[in-house]
């Protein structure tokens, strides 16, 4: 997809939409509405990325933070204690700090990232088709690739290890 | 003279001393034992034999010397000292001042040494009192061999140790470690004064041999060169015992008696007299130094023979003497009377020497006794000590035709030709007083009834030989020197032997009839009216002495108690340096210097405790703290990257 | 500005958000979660690089991918910790973990 009016009128639904849930996530009070807010939030990119031309990504995006990831913090939630929290921004005291230091930064990096000097952009998308995107990871990029199935097999196994009983 | 057997000869003199001293320290005890003195009498023997052989070859070279005086012999060994543009070099310079005091102190050391064979004998410390000796020869030797300043004060400096460590030779007496104690650090202020002229002589003239100093004496401003000379001379008044830095003689005498003949008569106390005598070339550019020099002798003079007068121990007697007869030689350098100090410095060397080794001989006899209220009669019984002490307290007191007496009166008569007619007359007193006090130790001793106890009395017997004879051996230049060398008065052989080195002095003509001969005939009045007065107190009537005490007893007790000045010193030095010591300690070492260590301590302290705060152990807070700093990272470098 | 900078500044907004809750929240699931949303937010950048960029340099997607992959490990070790140390203090509180504090 190109620009055009209605591809940004469809950026700014996204935008607001991961913007929104984003806020969710760190605001809300309940730790499981925070949870689901997320999953939302986690949509809300893989359609992001469906407008920057990586349809796999999104499809990839979908599948692992939706469906794996999400999975597992739920669990996590489940499987411990949670007093309730408060709702709104300034939580304690370190917000108080934090929030303005957070929010000073955006403002700054926004500048920063408008005013830097990039390469005009092309017409054309370089994101990379699914064909490409797959004889690339499995000629140039095997290596990584292997590689991180070591580091899955090694995470499964910490996993394990760390989280059994001690009888 | 620049030839290499004198250099030898010189390079050897203070050698061989020093090599008695390492070889008697370090193996007198176990392979010498009793004879642990053979090493080190051997060495200063060769060492006198040495001297005498220089001095004959000086004497033969006197006219050279006299034409130019650039021809005395100084050459350098090694360099010593090299730190940047200062270098000092260990070298020798010999000339007729160093011929004279080679001579006395070679002489009298050797004869020292003999004479303590006999008297040491069966001390428990006898090897290390021959390496002392020994090891004080080598110092003496190489100060009045030096050829620049630096070299002298090691000389110096030695002296002073070994001193203090022949003072204190029965250390296990506390007096003595005491009296020797005193020696060093009283010394030690005048060497403060020394050091510090050394100082500005670089300074000024930016060496320190002798030769470049006296080349470029004339150039220095009079105000420096003033300073120069009196900072030297504090030093001397440390050395040579002058008023106020006097008060370590007497104590000294806890040292033994060839100690006292040694070091405090004949050698190192003239230290301070050679010092001046061969900065002459500085001196006679600074009249005021010149006067003080002077002032102080003179006041030393009298000074020391007031308290002698009343003093009862005999070597402390003789100690104030030998403080008048230093006063004396100062005087005389002051005055400009530079031939007569020399002269009275030789005459003096030998018959103190020999006044000290006879009371030795005198305590020997009398079992240790020092008292001279305790002695009498020993005329009969000591016969050879009786002579010699006679010939040199003679000589002391000025009795004409002895050395002393020439030399005295050349002295008095230059002083009286310079129109110092007030120092003129102090000296006049101070031979009255001399008189006296010498008359009066010689009829307390050897004439009279014997007051001493039974088991003394039992004990008195004549010294050995290897005492004795150096007593004779010394009566001989005490009597005769005088006669020989400063006769005629002003061109006598003395006159002409020191004239390269007191170039320039105006000596005025000494005239016989007239000047000259009247104040002779004052001198030997005065002296025979002092013998007479002794006689009289001492021998025929002894109850005068005890009217005159009743009639003026403020004027015995200040004499007696050496007019009070150990007494000021202790109040007005020791007590407030010894309180400011206690403050130190207690106070200012504890609350500023602990205070200040402790409280750097507790100043991390501090920071460590202001800065746990930051330490919550909480990893949010960690991580906030890095977010920050990366955000003013990348704005800190997108600005200047910009 | 851009089209990618709107890209960007979405991304950022996002990182933001998500340091915030990773700095201020208490709950240690929540700081987890946050921490997601930044990773997110990485992701989103450097596919945005990827598709303006006027060269073909298709390495963003491939950088992305791996990312996703490792987030994923992550999480799950993230929080069989969490799951550990919560047996052990009964509390999910980031206060509670203090143990290094002085």
């Amino acid at each position: 997809m190109t620009g055009g009016t209605w591809y940004w009128v469809l950026f700014g639904l996204c935008a607001a939409w991961v913007i929104v849930c984003g806020i969710g996530v760190v605001a809300l009070r309940n730790i499981v509405h925070s949870a689901v807010s997320m999953v939302f939030c986690f949509l809300g990119v893989a359609f992001i990325y469906v407008l920057l031309n990586a349809e796999l990504l999104a499809v990839i995006q979908i599948l692992i933070y939706v469906g794996a990831i999400s999975v597992v913090i739920l669990f996590g939630i489940m499987l411990t204690e949670h007093p309730r929290g408060r709702l709104g921004l300034f939580f304690n005291r370190q917000s108080i700090f934090v929030l303005p230091l957070v929010v000073a930064t955006m403002l700054g990096f926004v500048a920063l990232a408008v005013s830097a000097k990039l390469p005009p952009s092309g017409s054309e998308s370089h994101n990379p088709a699914l064909e490409v995107l797959s004889k690339a990871l499995f000629n140039e990029y095997v290596y990584p690739f292997e590689l991180v199935s070591v580091v899955l097999l090694a995470a499964m196994v910490g996993a394990i290890l760390l989280a059994r009983r001690e009888d | 003279m620049n030839d290499t057997p004198i250099k030898v000869a010189v390079t050897l003199i203070p050698v061989l001393p020093l090599l008695g001293f390492l070889i008697t320290l370090l193996l007198g005890k176990r392979f010498f034992g009793k004879r642990a003195d053979v090493v080190a009498v051997v060495a200063v023997t060769a060492s006198w034999v040495l001297s005498m052989y220089v001095f004959a070859r000086v004497f033969g070279h006197l006219d050279v010397l006299k034409e130019n005086r650039g021809e005395a012999l100084d050459f350098n060994l090694f360099t010593w000292v090299t730190a940047g543009t200062f270098t000092v070099q260990w070298g020798y310079l010999v000339d007729s001042l160093t011929a004279v005091m080679l001579l006395v102190v070679g002489t009298i050391g050797m004869l020292v040494h003999y004479y303590s064979i006999g008297y040491m004998k069966g001390d428990g410390g006898y090897y290390r009192f021959f390496a002392y000796l020994n090891l004080f020869m080598f110092a003496m030797f190489v100060l009045i061999l030096a050829n620049n300043y630096l070299l002298v004060f090691l000389g110096w400096e030695g002296v002073g140790l070994c001193s203090y460590l022949l003072i204190a030779f029965w250390f296990k007496k506390k007096s003595a470690s005491q009296a020797g104690k005193k020696a060093f650090l009283v010394n030690r202020v005048g060497d403060w004064g020394f050091t510090l002229g050394i100082f500005l002589v670089f300074t000024t003239f930016g060496s320190l041999q002798f030769a470049d100093v006296f080349a470029k004496a004339g150039e220095a401003g009079t105000a420096t060169v003033t300073a120069i000379c009196l900072l030297l001379f504090v030093g001397a008044v440390g050395k040579s015992a002058q008023f106020p830095l006097h008060v370590w003689l007497p104590d000294a005498m806890e040292g033994p008696t060839p100690v006292s003949a040694l070091i405090h008569a004949a050698t190192m106390v003239n230290a301070g007299v050679y010092m001046v005598a061969r900065s002459y070339p500085l001196f006679i550019h600074s009249h005021t130094a010149m006067l003080v020099v002077m002032i102080i002798g003179t006041f030393t003079a009298i000074y020391a023979a007031l308290i002698a007068l009343t003093q009862t121990d005999i070597k402390r007697v003789i100690a104030y003497s030998t403080l008048s007869s230093l006063g004396f030689m100062f005087m005389a350098l002051g005055a400009g009377a530079w031939v007569a100090a020399i002269f009275y410095l030789l005459a003096h060397g030998f018959f103190k020497g020999l006044l000290f080794l006879d009371s030795g001989s005198v305590i020997h006899a009398m079992s240790g006794e020092q008292d001279m209220r305790k002695m009498g009669g020993l005329r009969k019984k000591l016969p050879i000590t009786f002579w010699t002490m006679l010939i040199g307290a003679m000589a002391m007191a000025g009795i004409p035709l002895l050395s002393g007496f020439w030399a005295k009166d050349e002295i008095l008569a230059v002083d009286f030709v310079q129109h110092y007619y007030v120092v003129w007359a102090v000296g006049i007193i101070t031979a009255l007083v001399t008189a006296i006090y010498m008359g009066r130790l010689m009829f307390l001793t050897f004439w009279g009834e014997s007051r001493a106890t039974e088991e003394v009395k039992g004990h008195i017997h004549e010294s050995p030989a290897t005492m004795t004879v150096p007593l004779i051996i010394l009566a001989v230049p005490a009597a005769l020197t005088g006669l020989l060398t400063g006769w005629p008065p002003d061109e006598g052989w003395i006159h002409g032997f020191l004239e390269p080195i007191f170039y320039d002095v105006e000596s005025e003509a000494f005239a016989w009839a007239g000047v000259g001969g009247f104040l002779m005939l004052v001198s030997t009045v005065v002296v025979m009216v002092g013998v007479y007065l002794a006689y009289l107190m001492y021998h025929k009537r002894r109850e005068l002495p005890g009217r005159v005490v009743t009639r003026f007893p403020w004027a015995y007790k200040a004499s007696l108690n050496k007019f009070y000045m150990d007494e000021v010193y202790e109040k007005v030095v020791i007590r407030p340096t010894i309180a400011g010591a206690g403050w130190l300690s207690a106070v200012f070492d504890v609350k500023v210097i602990d205070g200040a260590v402790n409280g750097i301590a507790k100043l991390w302290g501090a920071f460590g405790a202001a800065l746990r705060p930051l330490q919550t152990g909480r990893a949010q807070n960690y991580a906030a703290a890095v977010f920050a700093a990366l955000v003013a990272f990348v704005i800190i470098a997108r600005i200047w990257g910009a | 500005m851009k089209p990618v900078d709107w890209y960007l500044a979405l991304a950022i907004i996002l990182f933001c958000i998500g340091a915030y809750g990773v700095l201020a929240r208490r709950n240690i699931i929540l700081v987890v979660m946050s921490l997601e949303l930044m990773l997110n937010a990485v992701n989103i950048a450097l596919v945005a690089f990827a598709n303006f960029m006027p060269t073909a340099s298709p390495r963003g997607t491939y950088f992305v991918l791996f990312v996703i992959t490792l987030a994923a490990a992550e999480v799950t070790v993230g929080l069989a910790i969490v799951i550990a140390n919560y047996r052990n203090r009964r509390s999910v509180q980031t206060d509670d973990y203090d143990e290094l504090k002085g």
